[in-house]
């Protein structure tokens, strides 16, 4: 008891000669010195405890039981994974989700569908081959597929699970789980493909900065030239790539816990796989509305591999002269294609074809 | 009802790794699952010290909050447990535990996870008590027998301490009062004298200590 009462008196005096003497004292005058620790001898085991929850280097730890940061004590980014994963992302991945449909409804209200000016001509020409259509569509349903399994996961336990009740959303979590470790690792293969395929028609050209400065003529009505590929689907193209390398080398980790990875490093995998993810699946929310919706004309290419020249000659007015004048310019044109427009006319068919 | 805790004491602890035996033993868990580890730090240097480590039964278990199909839940014991038909075997509660107890047994192709095994405070699961069901699952139930963890139940120092959190406490106070006041100022450290000696003891705490 004592040793309180004086340690109060002590603490009051201290207050007292602050307010008294502190004020008077002029700036810039030596502070008075700090009270002295009370406790002589204090506890030993104290920076041993600092140390084993790394608020300081952590000492050499051992253990017999074998894996992986067995030999850890206390995981202290668990606690900061745990903040980020409920309080930060779940909300910030959830407004984005619904944030991206929402503008994108607004911009169709107010734009409403890009409609080919004068009309379709009636006359198609080939724009994406089978093989391109193969891989995009295996690398669409994919997408497609680990997302929702994804998302699921993410969101599930706040939106279907109260629905649905635990045993129903266990099973769906557990399909989902099974099947996003068992076609994920497809995704990098994808990836590789139409990295293959489409990477030397997206390299930047200069009228892409015009393009992007005239907005595509997404908005208004001015005529902006393009290639095979405009800056937009160039800017999509390359958001593919670099969040499907990052997307696929954090899915990794994560499937295959098997190569001693520690679970910081899987902690920041799942992070950057989590966040990665959402922007991608926004982004192409974007791709998706702009290639149906959007755009009249757009998803022939895509479905049945003819576009309309009249799409071409006002989407994409460079490649469609390349195509009209049978020759490959830039790279902008698969060199295949010229001669398969050859053989039948240049790049005409007929219009029961579409 | 009770508000079960475990305390591990680094002053007693001999990492004789017999806890992990004993619950190795008690709810025959898989191969590869160890519930409970012991961890020695600064290992043949001064000042080693030796802590068993398991689930911890937090009160606001950060497994809990990160699962992403709700499966964990408190017992009126206090006790965090899981439902195993429930768990989809993500490892994220791996990820947020502080003292790294969820374990996972390499169940499928290429060792992917399968649903995760932790400590159970030797309190079963969600299946019926007793039942075979349950002790597959799950592990022993001691506490529905009466019985506390095995693991503190046959600890040779006493340095592991499971029970009801106010209790646990008690013995741990009265082992750091008879270690000596010099350890902790109480009078700095704990103003309040909330865990000051009782009245009646002076230098040594009677009891066992």
């Amino acid at each position: 008891m004592w040793i309180s009462k004086v340690h109060d008196l002590k603490a009051t005096l201290f207050l007292l000669a602050i307010l008294t003497f502190g004020l008077a004292l002029p700036v810039g005058a030596e502070p008075p010195p700090p009270p002295e620790s009370p406790i002589a001898v204090p506890n030993p085991a104290s920076d041993l405890w600092r140390a084993v929850r790394q608020r300081s280097p952590m000492p050499h730890s051992v253990t017999q039981v074998e894996g992986v940061d067995t030999a850890q004590m206390i995981n202290t980014s668990g606690e900061t994974f745990r903040q980020y994963r409920r309080q930060d992302f779940v909300g910030a991945a959830g407004w984005l989700l619904v944030g991206v449909p929402v503008a994108i409804l607004l911009f169709y209200v107010i734009r409403g569908r890009i409609r080919i000016p004068g009309g379709r001509s009636g006359r198609v020409i080939e724009r994406f081959p089978d093989y391109d259509r193969t891989i995009h569509w295996f690398t669409a349903l994919l997408f497609i597929f680990l997302a929702l399994t994804g998302l699921t996961l993410l969101f599930g336990r706040f939106v279907i699970l109260p629905l649905f009740g635990p045993e129903a959303f266990s099973v769906i979590a557990s399909a989902s789980k099974e099947g996003h470790n068992l076609f994920g690792p497809l995704f990098p293969l994808a990836v590789l493909l139409l990295f293959i395929r489409w990477a030397v028609r997206n390299l930047p050209a200069g009228r892409d900065l015009v393009w992007l400065f005239k907005g595509g003529g997404i908005i208004g009505n001015a005529h902006v030239s393009a290639g095979f590929f405009n800056a937009g689907e160039k800017i999509w193209f390359w958001s593919v790539i670099v969040l499907g390398i990052v997307v696929s080398v954090s899915g990794l980790i994560l499937v295959f816990p098997v190569f001693g990875q520690g679970r910081d490093i899987m902690q920041l995998a799942l992070v950057v796989h989590g966040i990665a993810t959402v922007v991608f699946i926004a982004f192409s929310f974007g791709h998706i509305y702009i290639g149906t919706i959007g755009s009249e004309g757009s998803f022939e290419g895509m479905k049945n591999g003819y576009v309309d020249e009249a799409w071409a000659k006002t989407h994409h007015d460079l490649w469609y002269e390349q195509v009209k004048a049978g020759k490959p310019i830039d790279m902008a044109v698969p060199r295949d294609v010229p001669e398969l427009h050859e053989d039948e006319h240049p790049g005409v068919a007929s219009t029961e074809k579409a | 009802m009770a508000n079960m805790k475990f305390y591990c004491d680094a002053e007693r602890c001999i990492e004789c790794n017999a806890c992990v035996t004993a619950c190795k033993n008690e709810n025959e868990v898989p191969w590869g699952v160890n519930r409970r580890r012991v961890v020695t730090i600064k290992d043949g240097e001064p000042g080693e010290r030796s802590l068993s480590v398991a689930c911890m039964h937090c009160a606001d278990a950060p497994c809990a909050a990160v699962c992403p199909v709700d499966c964990f839940y408190t017992t009126e014991d206090g006790v965090v447990l899981h439902d195993k038909d429930i768990c989809i075997g993500c490892g994220y509660c791996f990820y947020a535990c502080p003292f790294g107890a969820p374990q996972f047994p390499k169940a499928g192709a290429f060792a992917s996870r399968g649903k995760m095994d932790k400590c159970t405070f030797c309190a079963g699961g969600p299946k019926e008590t007793g039942s075979a069901d349950e002790h597959r699952m799950y592990g022993s139930n001691r506490l529905a027998e009466g019985k506390l963890p095995l693991c503190a139940e046959m600890c040779s120092t006493k340095a592991l301490l499971a029970g009801d959190a106010n209790v646990i406490s008690d013995i741990y106070r009265k082992r750091v009062i008879n270690r000596g006041a010099s350890v902790l100022d109480w009078g700095v450290n704990y103003d309040k004298a909330s865990l000051r000696a009782p009245r009646t003891t002076s230098g040594k705490a009677t009891g066992e200590g």
